[in-house]
């Protein structure tokens, strides 16, 4: 480190520009004023986001209950078609209508640490990682050989607590 | 929680990590009526939570976190101080008061450093924390902290040289 002593003292004679007295007065009223104790006052965004988060997983969801309702509506007149073929359909005919979950991928492809933040009400600070998954969910139906696949992005806030600073 | 500070005494506290604290801020935004906006919510919930005035980390973090929300909440304003940075050499509204030209030169080559660079080498120089409370700040090891600061006086040192 000796050798950027120097070019640490040239940096340290380098002083910050002062506070201007109406900064400072600012300050002072509103460490004074109770009613601006919270008004201005960032809140942590993670509502907002799980709110986004909530409704790509509702779009899923529904994308998902369409697709089911479609696929059983279709699936008697393909175990017709089969039946004149095979006899032995009509054992797989019960199992036409049951998707199995076949699987599930959550693929984390972003991790930020957004650093400490304060929780609404919380006295002590809170580590804010976020996390960007992209999620996909499987199905299949053993009877038709169907299968639905569901894919859709997340973004998820986890704060952790933080302790012994 | 000893050594929290009373309202008595904000104003020493206050007049002592200010200037420092104002200098963090405007590594995020150029001007300095915003940095003055983050750094007085900072310091006012700060101070209203009765949070140990030695917790120089958590501080300088929470004037971190306000920082990034607003850059974040305004995108416009967001593209604004990154056109801002690419464009300008130094800040149009100095970030110190200058003895000389070659102060002058040295902050603005400060103000060319990588932005991981400089915001640990203005935590070190212009606040005095530590590696470990730089670390805890902007969540980082602590010897990620002194390589940034020692690439960062590097930069500088072949900077004046070159000068």
């Amino acid at each position: 480190m000796n050798d950027f002593s120097e070019i640490e003292n040239e940096l340290m004679k380098l002083r910050p520009v002062q506070l201007s007295h109406e900064f400072a007065a600012r300050v002072e009223q509103a460490i004074a004023d109770p009613e601006s104790r919270e008004g201005k006052i960032i809140g942590p965004n993670r509502f907002r986001i799980n709110r986004v988060a909530l409704g790509f997983g509702l779009a899923a969801a529904a994308v998902f209950v369409l697709l089911v309702r479609v696929t059983t509506d279709r699936a008697p007149g393909q175990g017709e078609k089969i039946a004149q073929n095979s006899p032995a359909v009509g054992t797989k005919s019960t199992l036409s209508n049951q998707f199995i979950p076949a699987g599930a991928t959550q693929v984390v492809y972003n991790t930020r640490d957004e650093g400490l933040h304060f929780a609404d009400g919380s006295e002590a600070p809170m580590r804010r990682v976020r996390y960007q998954t992209h999620e996909t969910l499987r199905w299949h139906n053993p009877g038709t050989g169907a299968s639905i696949r569901v894919s859709y992005p997340s973004e998820e806030i986890v704060l952790i607590p933080v302790s012994g600073q | 929680m000893d050594n929290v500070a009373t309202d008595k005494d904000w104003k020493v506290c206050f007049s002592q990590l200010g200037p420092g604290l104002l200098l963090f801020a405007r590594q995020w935004v150029r001007s300095r009526t915003d940095a003055e906006d983050i750094v007085q919510e900072a310091f006012v919930r700060f101070w209203r939570r009765n949070h140990n005035v030695d917790n120089r980390a958590l501080l300088y973090a929470t004037v971190r976190s306000i920082a990034l929300d607003l850059i974040r909440r305004d995108s416009r304003r967001a593209r604004r101080e990154a056109q801002a940075l690419s464009d300008s050499e130094q800040a149009v509204e100095p970030q110190f008061d200058f003895a000389d030209d070659s102060q002058c030169a040295l902050a603005a080559a400060v103000d060319r450093l990588p932005h991981d660079q400089r915001e640990v080498l203005v935590m070190k120089i212009w606040n005095e924390l530590t590696f470990g409370e730089i670390g805890a700040a902007l969540g980082i090891s602590q010897n990620t902290a002194a390589s940034r600061y020692r690439y960062a006086l590097a930069a500088l040192k072949k900077s004046v040289q070159l000068r």
